[in-house]
């Protein structure tokens, strides 16, 4: 019988997505572990793979001391087997899930993640919020691993300028699960010559939070409410809404006000008051009391979204406000004085100026061919207007200051028609079912956007609309429109759309793959 | 420029006797190589061996001091046939590609070479693209050495193992006058690790006093009535004499215990992984020590008879741990065993999954399943690995986690001619699309979803050449610079002007082969000191007789979009090729990013630029990202707590490409986009115009902030 020895290696697996420094941090380790007298061995899977894909990289470290007593080369592996892994690194904190997923992680792993979240493109792609919880790979690491150190890592490394890896590799070092010294990584670092300061910060920064007291939950801190101080041109509408309405829904409509008095003016913001009080009414008599007033509030949000549309006034207006240049200075990263010229893609269409003209003058372009085609030539292609330049802001900041003509406008008459309807509809869902009613204005979800799309999420509107006339008295009607409006929003060319009015209405329209349902 | 730069790994070629060579495998194996003697080299790049190949011209100085010529072959198939040289004269020479798409496009010139033998060793490195992280259709090599009988080392997957299999390799082909096959795995091409390096070894027999003194041997031609006698040599002298040399330079190894009544048959390649998974089982230390017996193929073809039965003959099971299907090693064991009358019981594809890789799990479960059979005792107390999450957990997970596939990077110049395609079909309805070999390719891949074959590298066009009839709805082919050299020109363009094709061919011409690592190729812009560079693919196509060709910058998707459906649209019969062409980003970042940096420290002024979006203005609704897909390009929380769905956000990686703001205008998406030019080491003018502008602009902001103070609700 072979006697067997019990020396064995550290088995590191890197969970990353390629080109986020996987390979740095992985080079890191191998240096760090050859300095300190370890064999080391690491594998990667470079190319194709490593196009933004997710790919791991894989490293083993076993005592050079060891081997050498035992007269013998260890045999290392070159890929990690699941529960035989001693420090899994995920660089975000889906992959973390991977991890997981794969079973590196168990009661013997140190595992180390950055709670930062990288989109994957099935998650952006969606029309709504097509992005994956993961509170659920939280609370798993959490209980699966011997240890789990978990912030966002992301934000650390640009907080010092420097890359995700560097805190990767001071969480490592202050997890203790490398048998190294502190100064041993840093003059890892140290040795590769590049970035050093930033990332020697980055290190640093990584080792100290990992060595705090560990804060798993981070639930939000309970913010204080700080006294309200509003305007005495708005103190009416304020009195109004404390006075009239369950404080459920006050949140949503002093959201609401705001947005619309800065929309149009504080008129606009009455009407709002006074389409809210009639749902509220409903609300009252189809026992609202009991369900936290929830019909009132979500239509108090989606009212205001629905009265806010975005006309070529507001988003002129949005432009060419000063926190909105704050905003895209901090967003590109300006030093503080550093100079920085913005041009806007913009592509106004016939539609788009029509329909903020008055009614009569709106409807002649949009039904004249002759005008058509002459504003043809001007609407044909997208222009670039500088917004800090003085002819592309003065131009903007114009139209923007034209918000009066919106009150005669083709565009209120063809949304307060809409609006109106549709709060018909909220009203008499209630009366049949109080969770369809929250389903119908729930819809204003799908009116969104500009131009095409815009135009597609009316229609998908205006279809489910029809829909719920035919089947407003059926027990499932509620389910019904959650599942269209939600089919909806899954994607662009219809496809389950399409399939979902096929399995609810059973008309026999075929689910079409047609671009354009 | 490759993307990767061995400038610096390339020095440590030179290490002389006895010193500890430190890297990576791919150039653990070239420096064999220089250790064996050899007179030339070649090859195509292709992961896993795009570095060997990058290794390779990045040592073009060591080479030529060792008289070693280094051809960047135009496929594997050019590469394979170079190996010609070996035939008629004592050259040792040795090529590389990726396996088995590469071997496929060899394969004429590998059976020539095979049948004619060779006097000096030729050995072919293949780096086999199989399992996790592989981009190619899952086949063996083993078919390859099988049928064409060429020899296949796969060697133990340490650098020791490696490189003495390459210096044997040589010697295994110039005693049996065949080709031989070393096969590396994805991972061992990059695993480092560390070898007690030799001298190396210049040629004594140069290439030049072949070319001076040529040698003609009627023989070794493949025309009757040579090939008859080829194919009798080949199982005549040839094979025996290999296996004579395998035997006595005990090429195959013999590990573990002599006495068990039960044995493993391992792949040398996947020796490191039985034992971890035995370690795991708790019947081996991580040196290797068992009890249980194995023998480690490091030839997995040909197999010794001897060895063979002689391992099996005191067995009453053995266990062959073979990666891949058909099961050969397991089909020819059962063949040896049952001509010598050997009534051992082979296991193999009936323990261990058909197909896929074998990890390390799979493994551990495959051995356990056979110990547990033959040797319950052994496994009784043996660890129960794999995960220890609950179903539920595991099934959440398996809902939360999306996949990531790979995708084009940011600012790549490959999206827009995608994203344009995508708007075209929406007004021309949809296209049939047969895609090639590159980066391209991801276009298959969501958000662009469009492509409906891959047939093979330079082969997008002949993909679709059957689509050639009377109708309304043209095809679009898509071949890139790479495949376009590689094969595309004869195949795709030459084949579609000779058939009177009237379909169109996009070729996404980014200046390198890009998806393997960013070498050079022929219409490459850069300039290369060793290789002939800068010539045109437009001109290499006029020259075929295209006549109806287009050239785009690709970023310009308006152009593009016109371009294309000119090409859909109009009567002109024949052939229509667009070339769309802009720098590949990631080369191009990487040459530019440093000297931009280093002009702005210098106090030269610089305008950078970059994109944005309002998160005032965008609604939600992710088109933008639908028809871009750039990684740069992504979600936050709606800052409007009104809004459900999170806007779209261009992060700090954007290298200002200027796509999403080409998207926006062509699809006439929204007004949110916006452009921003940072200025480095502004001018005075530049100062100037700044603050007079800041002054009005400042001056309105104000007044409309006044305004609106009017009508605080004050803040929360």
């Amino acid at each position: 019988m072979a006697t067997l020895s019990r020396d064995k290696p550290i088995n590191i697996a890197i969970i990353a997505m390629g080109g986020q420094g996987g390979g740095v941090l992985s080079k890191w380790i191998l240096n760090l572990a050859d300095s300190q007298g370890y064999i080391a061995q690491y594998t990667s899977v470079p190319g194709v793979a490593q196009r933004t894909g997710a790919t791991i990289y894989y490293i083993e470290l076993f005592p050079a001391h060891l081997a050498e007593q035992a007269g013998k080369k260890p045999i290392l592996a070159l890929t990690p087997v699941p529960g035989d892994v001693d420090i899994v690194i995920a660089s975000e904190m889906i992959e973390a899930g991977r991890a997981l997923m794969r079973g590196f992680v168990d009661g013997n792993t140190s595992f180390i993640a950055s709670n930062h979240r990288d989109y994957a493109i099935f998650e952006k792609q969606e029309m709504g919020d097509g992005r994956r919880p993961v509170d659920e790979i939280n609370s798993l690491a959490q209980e699966t691993a011997r240890e789990f150190i978990c912030f966002n890592m992301d934000a650390a490394a640009r907080s010092v300028g420097s890359v995700i890896s560097s805190v990767l590799f001071g969480a490592l070092a202050g997890s203790g699960a490398l048998p190294f010294k502190r100064a041993d990584f840093e003059a890892t670092i140290a040795a590769s010559k590049k970035a050093v300061q930033a990332n020697l910060k980055g290190f640093e920064l990584g080792f100290e939070t990992a060595t705090e007291e560990q804060v798993t939950n981070n639930s939000p801190v309970e913010k204080p409410e700080p006294a309200q101080t509003y305007a005495t041109t708005v103190a009416k509408l304020m009195v109004r809404m404390e006075c009239e309405f369950p404080p459920h829904a006050h949140f949503y409509i002093r959201e609401g006000l705001k947005k619309l008095v800065d929309f149009e003016n504080t008129d606009y913001a009455t009407l709002y008051l006074d389409r809210l009080a009639q749902i509220y009414k409903t609300d009252k008599q189809t026992g609202g009391s009991g369900k936290k007033w929830r019909l009132t509030t979500e239509s108090a949000r989606y009212l205001a979204l629905a009265m806010a549309y975005d006309d070529v006034m507001r988003v002129a207006d949005l432009k060419t406000r000063s926190d909105r240049f704050d905003r895209f200075r901090n967003e590109v990263k300006a030093e503080p004085d550093q100079i920085v010229h913005v041009s806007e893609f913009m592509h106004p269409r016939l539609e788009e100026i029509a329909e903020i003209l008055p009614i009569r003058l709106g409807q002649f372009m949009l039904s004249s061919k002759a005008v058509r085609k002459i504003s043809g030539l001007f609407f044909n292609k997208g222009r670039r207007i500088s917004t800090t330049k003085l002819g592309g802001f003065v131009l903007l900041y114009a139209m923007g200051r034209m918000s009066w003509l919106r009150g005669y406008s083709l565009r209120l008459l063809r949304e307060n028609q809409r609006i109106e309807s549709w709060l018909v509809a909220i009203e008499d869902a209630a009366q049949r079912d109080y969770a369809l009613a929250i389903e119908i204005a729930g819809l204003q979800r799908l009116i969104k956007g500009y131009g095409d799309t815009h135009a597609r999420g009316l229609h998908r509107y205006s279809v489910i609309m029809n829909v719920y006339d035919k089947i407003k008295d059926g027990a499932d009607a509620a389910e019904a429109i959650a599942r269209l409006k939600a089919a909806a929003l899954k994607d662009e060319e219809g496809v389950a759309f399409a399939e979902a009015l096929y399995t609810i209405v059973g008309d026999g329209t075929q689910p079409s793959t047609n671009l354009h349902v | 420029m490759a993307e990767r730069s061995f400038a610096k790994e390339v020095q440590s070629l030179k290490l002389g006797d006895g010193a500890e060579f430190k890297g990576e495998g791919i150039l653990a194996v070239t420096k064999a190589l220089l250790q064996s003697g050899v007179s030339y080299v070649g090859g195509y790049q292709g992961a896993p061996i795009s570095h060997l190949m990058d290794v390779l011209a990045d040592a073009e100085e060591i080479l030529t001091e060792l008289d070693i010529h280094f051809e960047a072959s135009a496929s594997e198939a050019a590469a394979a046939a170079m190996l010609a040289a070996s035939v008629n004269y004592p050259l040792r020479g040795a090529v590389t590609w990726k396996s088995t798409v590469g071997t496929n496009v060899a394969s004429d010139a590998l059976a020539s070479v095979s049948s004619s033998g060779v006097m000096g060793g030729a050995l072919v490195i293949v780096g086999e693209d199989y399992g996790e992280g592989s981009s190619i259709m899952q086949e063996r090599t083993h078919a390859f050495a099988m049928k064409s009988q060429m020899w296949l080392l796969d060697p133990r997957p340490n650098l020791t193992s490696i490189t003495e299999m390459v210096e044997k390799g040589f010697e295994l082909s110039e005693a049996s006058s065949t080709p031989v096959m070393l096969e590396l795995r994805i991972r061992a091409c990059h695993v480092h690790g560390s070898f007690k390096a030799k001298d190396n070894v210049r040629p004594g027999f140069k290439l030049r006093d072949a070319m001076e003194n040529p040698v003609r041997d009627y023989d070794r031609v493949v025309l009757p009535p040579s090939n008859f006698v080829h194919e009798k040599e080949k199982v005549e002298q040839r094979w025996p004499a290999a296996i004579d040399f395998i035997r006595e330079n005990k090429l195959n190894e013999f590990f573990g215990g002599h006495t068990a009544s039960h044995g493993i048959i391992v792949q040398g390649g996947l020796y490191n992984t039985l034992m971890r998974a035995l370690a795991i089982l708790g019947l081996a230390d991580h040196y290797g020590e068992t009890d249980i017996p194995i023998y480690c193929l490091n030839v997995t073809y040909p197999l010794l008879n001897g060895e063979v039965a002689g391992f099996c003959v005191d067995k009453k099971a053995v266990l062959v741990v073979e990666e891949g299907q058909p099961e050969y090693l397991e089909q020819a064991i059962c063949t040896i065993l049952r001509r010598e009358d050997i009534s051992t019981k082979v296991h193999g594809k009936d323990m261990l999954p058909l197909a896929g890789e074998y990890t390390g799990q799979v493994v551990c479960d495959g051995v356990g399943k056979f110990l547990q059979t033959h040797a319950p005792e052994l496994v009784e107390t043996a660890t129960v690995i794999g995960s220890s999450l609950p179903e539920d957990s595991q099934k959440t997970l398996f809902e939360t986690v999306p996949n990531r596939p790979s995708g084009f990077c940011t600012g790549c110049p490959e999206r827009p001619v995608f994203t344009a395609m995508k708007l075209v079909q929406r007004q021309l309805g949809n296209i049939h699309v047969s895609c090639d070999i590159g980066c391209h390719l991801f276009s298959i891949l969501p958000p662009f979803n469009i492509g409906n074959t891959t047939m093979g590298y330079g082969l997008g066009w002949s993909g679709a050449s059957a689509f050639n009839t009377e109708t309304s709805q043209r095809t679009i082919s898509i071949m890139g610079d790479g495949g376009f050299w590689h094969n595309g020109l004869t195949s795709g363009v030459g084949n579609a002007v000779f058939n009177k094709n009237d379909n169109i061919l996009v070729i996404v011409d980014n200046g390198y082969s890009a998806a393997t690592g960013g070498q050079d190729i022929l219409s490459s812009r850069a300039e290369n000191s060793s290789k002939s560079t800068k010539n045109p693919i437009s001109k290499a196509i006029a020259g075929l007789g295209i006549r109806w060709q287009r050239t785009v910058i690709t970023y310009d998707i308006g152009a593009m979009m016109r371009t294309l459906t000119e090409a859909m649209t109009t009567p002109e019969k024949g052939p229509k090729v667009i070339i769309a062409e802009s720098e590949c980003m990631l080369n191009r970042e990487r040459r530019e990013k440093p000297i931009r940096n280093q002009r702005i420290t210098e106090g030269k002024r610089i305008v950078r630029a970059r994109f944005g979006v309002d998160s005032d203005t965008c609604t939600g609704d992710h088109a933008c990202i639908r028809l871009s897909g750039c990684p740069s390009l992504t979600i936050k929380d709606n800052p409007d707590p009104l809004r459900e769905d999170p806007v779209a956000y261009v992060n700090n990686d954007c290298v200002g490409c200027g796509v999403c703001g080409e998207v926006s205008h062509a699809a006439v998406l929204c007004p949110s986009f916006y452009r921003a030019d940072l200025v480095y080491n502004p001018t005075v003018w530049d100062r100037f115009t700044n603050r007079f502008r800041g002054l009005v602009i400042g001056f309105l902001q104000r007044r409309a902030d006044k305004r609106r103070a009017k009508f605080s609700f004050g803040d929360l």
